[in-house]
């Protein structure tokens, strides 16, 4: 078989790659696919924390904003534990950011509460002297758009299997379940329950005023996916 | 003879010329690194002269011996020879050494980003317990005012007069605000490091009266707390408070926080469990180390004295 190999160079070149890729494959996507796994502790957003990322999106904060902490101490004194890739497996896309013109937001759910983000998107300079970030005024007004989180929703769960109502396991041994609406009607309710519990935190009548009419403005989305950040 | 010497005398005798008209005289040959430079130049030219020689040589006389393999490729054929010894030993090494990388040389001594990480965050410690380990007085309020500058000047602000309400104004223990919210909410915020929880006022007796408290008296003693214990109010703080929070409000261990003024005790309970009331959410500062969490409680105490 050697010989007819060393007599036959095309193939001789087929089977080395083959052996190689073999090699590769072998290494590289057992590795991968551990680490793309969701780690212990990792839920799924439910649909108003999903429109909340839309606003984040939508709004560019991962322009400053990054969502990555790296294994340094000076990082993880002020961030809290470095990032690990499971922790990404339910965001699509990632934004893990390049640049940081403002802090890190990995983490943010554990040291910021929905008060104190009601005022800093109100004017950000009136809460951190000094600071650069531009108020969002307008997130108080516009509604935000919970039909797309919950078509994401739904094709994240088909495409992907996202485990929507299934218990996902949390570091301290329990179970939660994210629950995702059989349509849109019941995906609506759903999110506006979880917008009241957000807005009986919050001071500005307006924002209470506009949930207990029925209808979610940008900031209560944005608050709720800041506060599942963790 | 042969033309091979005479080209290798000719190229010696021209490497050699180089050599002495590429040399700085005017230094001598005095300096060590000189003498070294010039001798490792004749050696080169003298050995490669006469590696070369020997090898040319050798493809000019030698003639082939052994069993030529059946087998040829567009004519070339292959002895079969015996591997040399030499060979054999080196390749039987390789395999040797490539299971010790494979299982120890590698894993043991790669380079690892989190290795590095946990290497830096003991060094770190060490250090800081041995600079800031045993620090107390001044030196520690000190600490605690840059640990707040860092971390709780945020919600608090830079004088810790939290902001226009944001958060709590820490250059008083508490607020009418505040008292008068929790006893009409109760508080279970596990601060003692117990679950017990302060009960609504509808669990709240007035020991005077007999009767659960009212809203005069709630008023009263609202005033009465948040103006540092003195004042109207006393006589129902004594009735209805002081079985649990003391008579002094300085509260008891396992039981009730201290009302009357902020102690390090109180703070670092605060930021190890978070606390929710009249203001808002204060989430848990866990990640503060030990030392740190009393630095500030010593900080948040001095601003109050």
């Amino acid at each position: 078989m050697f010989h007819w190999l060393e007599k036959h160079p095309f193939f001789f070149a087929v089977g080395v790659f083959l052996v190689i890729a073999f090699a590769g494959l072998v290494e590289i996507v057992p590795n991968f696919v551990q680490a793309s796994r969701p780690v212990i502790g990792t839920a799924p957003y439910s649909t108003l924390e999903l429109a909340g990322r839309h606003v984040y999106i939508k709004n560019s904060c991962n322009a400053c904003h990054s969502q990555l902490i790296r294994p340094f101490k000076s990082e993880t004194d002020r961030y809290g534990h470095y990032s690990l890739s499971g922790e990404y497996a339910y965001d699509r896309p990632f934004l893990w950011g390049s640049k940081r013109t403002g802090p890190d937001l990995m983490r943010v759910g554990n040291y910021r509460t929905t008060d104190w983000h009601e005022n800093h998107m109100k004017d950000p300079a009136g809460v951190v002297p000094g600071s650069i970030m531009p108020a969002y005024r307008w997130m108080f007004t516009n509604k935000a758009d919970i039909d797309t989180a919950y078509a994401e929703q739904l094709t994240v769960a088909k495409v992907f299997s996202t485990p929507y109502n299934k218990p996902v396991p949390m570091k301290d041994g329990s179970t939660v379940t994210v629950k995702m609406g059989s349509n849109v009607a019941e995906a609506n309710a759903m999110a506006l329950a979880e917008a009241k519990v957000i807005a009986a935190d919050m001071k500005g009548q307006d924002v209470k005023d506009a949930v207990a009419a029925g209808k979610i403005p940008e900031i209560v989305a944005l608050i709720a996916y800041l506060n599942s950040l963790k | 003879m042969n033309k091979i010497y005479l080209w290798g005398i000719i190229f010696t005798a021209a490497m050699l010329g180089f050599t002495y008209m590429s040399f700085d005289f005017k230094h001598g040959l005095s300096d060590i690194v000189n003498q070294l430079a010039i001798a490792g130049a004749i050696a080169l030219v003298l050995i490669s002269v006469f590696v070369v020689i020997k090898y040319v040589r050798q493809m000019q006389t030698d003639t082939a011996d052994g069993q030529l393999a059946a087998e040829k490729w567009d004519g070339i054929g292959e002895y079969l020879n015996e591997l040399p010894m030499g060979w054999a030993i080196m390749f039987f090494l390789t395999m040797i050494w490539g299971m010790w990388y494979f299982t120890i040389g590698y894993p043991v001594n790669a380079y690892s980003q989190i290795g590095e990480y946990n290497e830096d965050v003991r060094a770190h410690d060490a250090k800081f317990t041995a600079q800031y380990g045993s620090i107390t007085g001044d030196r520690l309020v000190e600490m605690g005012e840059s640990v707040f500058l860092a971390e709780c000047k945020v919600c608090h602000g830079l004088t810790a007069d939290g902001i226009d309400g944001k958060a709590a104004n820490l250059n008083k223990r508490i607020e009418v605000k505040s008292v008068k919210y929790t006893i009409l909410n109760g508080s279970n915020n596990g601060l003692m490091g117990m679950e017990m929880p302060m009960p609504d006022r509808n669990g709240l007796f007035n020991g005077n009266s007999g009767a659960l408290i009212t809203d005069a008296e709630i008023d009263a003693v609202s005033a009465y707390v948040a103006n540092g214990m003195t004042g109207a109010g006393a006589d129902v703080f004594a009735g209805t408070c002081a079985s649990c929070h003391g008579e002094d409000g300085k509260g008891m261990e396992y039981v009730a926080p201290n009302v009357a003024q902020f102690t390090p005790a109180l703070v670092t309970n605060i930021l190890n469990h978070g606390k929710k009331a009249a203001i808002g959410t204060m989430p848990k500062f866990d990640r503060l180390n030990a030392k740190q969490k009393e630095a500030v409680g010593a900080y948040i105490t001095s601003l109050s004295k």
